[in-house]
């Protein structure tokens, strides 16, 4: 059995806009958002890359999400909820409250048991234990270290000791909550859990291709026959009071370095990039659903999905296999999959991270595989990398490109590193079928095709 | 600071109940209980330490969660501790 999947609702928070229409003028646009990495940082480590994308702030009461249910999720669970419940107003789903107490919803125009979630993440709720682990390092040595203080009077030691005090950061208590902020999958879980649904419910962890691949999943779960809709996507929050996380990949020089001009370092397939621009995070989360199901409820589709392919290049755990085999197999095995040729992409949204080797490395593989014309764009180029929401934030670009036959420039693309056709002006393009492609730390290839409705 | 008379103590207690729990505040007086009456679970009460601890500025050791079974008992124990404040 395989019945066709629609995509009928969306939604995303990011650097340049919380909403997908605030999201796709961004786009259009090429805006960006980069600053200096948080000032006290730099009292915890020497850092090459010193910019990064932060998210602006959330305000997740508008979502109808609780002061105490704010302090009991962890941000990337708050992304998955408010993509979640954009992606329902925007599918035309009405919830209705299910729990006042416990802050639920239940949706009538779904079969519960018959909807499940299917969420990406790379790093879960990785923020929260970095808070609790430092409150549980930090507090009763803090607490020795202030009284010894105390009784140093005058002595020249107090100053510097008083700073490394002050520098102890931790968070105001061990939050009770920690494990389930933490788990990787609270984020589906919550989802699952505030909407009411009962059908398979799962994380994926596939590093930076962790949302391609929850929507593959949720992709196959439905044209199989075994759900008629799923919440699918991927979250990631990646800020720390630390700069922890930062430091991880600043540690193996994958971070964009040109801190000199932080609104011109992030430059993907560019002759002159020198890494991926670090995102504070963000998500998107869809509303996919069989094609009848749909129709019978007369909702608005935004594409279709048509096709995935997954591979890996079992090689290495940080570094991509430079020829590419294994990309082009997972392109081979999407195309079968959704019994279409190369020659029929007409818009590849890339990884393009913006390093050295993962954009020679695609680049090669797009020439090879594709049509001269196939038009190419990196969203990383305006947002950074979200690392596990990247593929999920990717595949909305792909919908809405395939949707409004348009697309964004490849930003700060001065000199191509290859004579590919990189979208460098916003323009009409006969975008009808399109491709998502994400490659993650442990060498996870994937891809989903997705095609205007029709 | 001025240590807080049982009424105001009582009057931040039901209003960190009324969120916890979702209820109006009208509907919480010093009998009524949490297991019973507003049939709390073990995570409510940890809520509930987590909310009185925020609001009076203090910290509830989490073996001290079995003396509050009431809002009478929340009020009692939250005087108490007002009273252990040393005097500037």
């Amino acid at each position: 059995m395989r019945n066709r999947v629609v995509i009928t609702g969306l939604g995303v928070l990011s650097a340049i806009g919380q909403n997908t229409d605030e999201f796709w003028k961004s786009c259009l646009e090429a805006k960006t958002r980069v600053e200096r990495i948080p000032e006290h940082w730099l009292h915890y480590g020497d850092f090459h890359s010193q910019i990064l994308s932060p998210l602006p702030p959330m305000d997740y009461s508008s979502y109808g999400i609780g002061r105490i249910e704010e302090k009991q999720l962890d941000p990337s669970s708050l992304i998955a909820l408010a993509c979640s419940f954009q992606a329902l107003d925007s599918a035309g789903l009405e919830y209705t409250t299910l729990d006042r107490k416990r802050n639920t919803y239940s949706i009538s125009s779904l079969d519960k048991d018959r909807t499940g979630v299917f969420m990406g993440t790379g790093i879960g709720g990785l923020s929260t234990f970095a808070s609790c682990f430092s409150y549980q390092v930090l507090l009763r040595q803090k607490e020795k270290l202030a009284k010894a203080i105390g009784q140093l009077g005058d002595h020249p030691i107090r100053e510097i000791l008083q700073q490394v005090h002050d520098r102890m950061l931790h968070a105001r208590r061990f939050n009770p909550f920690a494990v389930s902020m933490t788990m990787p999958n609270a984020g589906s879980a919550n989802v699952g859990i505030k909407f009411n649904l009962c059908g398979s419910n799962n994380a994926y962890s596939a590093a930076c291709a962790s949302g391609t691949v929850a929507i593959g999943y949720g992709f196959k779960a439905v044209r199989s026959g075994e759900l008629d809709a799923a919440l699918v996507g991927g979250v990631e929050y990646l800020r720390d009071d630390y700069g922890a996380v930062f430091t991880g990949f600043d540690a193996v020089r994958a971070l964009a370095l040109d801190n000199d001009h932080p609104d011109r370092a992030n430059r993907p397939f560019d002759k002159d990039r020198t890494g991926f621009l670090f995102s504070e995070g963000g998500g998107a989360v869809f509303v996919i659903e069989d094609l009848e199901h749909a129709q019978k409820r007369g909702a608005r589709i935004f594409a279709e999905i048509i096709g995935y392919g997954e591979t890996c290049d079992g090689f290495n755990i940080m570094m991509m296999e430079s020829s590419g085999a294994q990309i082009t197999r997972m392109l081979e095995l999407a195309f079968a999959d959704a019994a279409i040729s190369a020659g029929e992409i007409d818009y590849i949204n890339a990884h393009g991270t913006g390093t050295r080797l993962n954009d020679e490395t695609e680049a090669a593989v797009i020439e090879q595989v594709f049509r001269k014309d196939v038009l190419i764009n990196s969203t990383k180029s305006l947002i950074g990398h979200t690392l596990g929401a990247s593929g999920a934030i990717e595949t909305l670009v792909t919908a809405l490109s395939i949707l409004h036959k348009t697309t964004h420039v490849c930003r700060n693309l001065d000199n191509p590193m290859k004579d590919l056709n990189f979208v460098t002006k916003v323009d009409s393009y006969p975008i009808c079928t399109g491709l998502s492609q994400s490659f993650g730390f442990g060498g996870h290839n994937a891809v989903l095709i997705l095609r205007e409705y029709r | 600071m001025a240590q807080l008379t049982q009424d105001e103590v009582f009057a931040k207690v039901r209003k960190v109940v009324a969120e916890v729990f979702k209820v109006e505040e009208g509907q919480i007086s010093l009998q009524t209980k949490f297991m019973d009456d507003l049939k709390a679970e073990s995570l409510d009460i940890i809520t509930l330490l987590m909310e009185f601890e925020e609001a009076f500025d203090k910290t509830i050791p989490d073996e001290d969660a079995e003396k509050l079974l009431s809002v009478q008992d929340a009020v009692n124990y939250i005087m108490s501790m007002e009273e252990k404040v040393p005097q500037a």
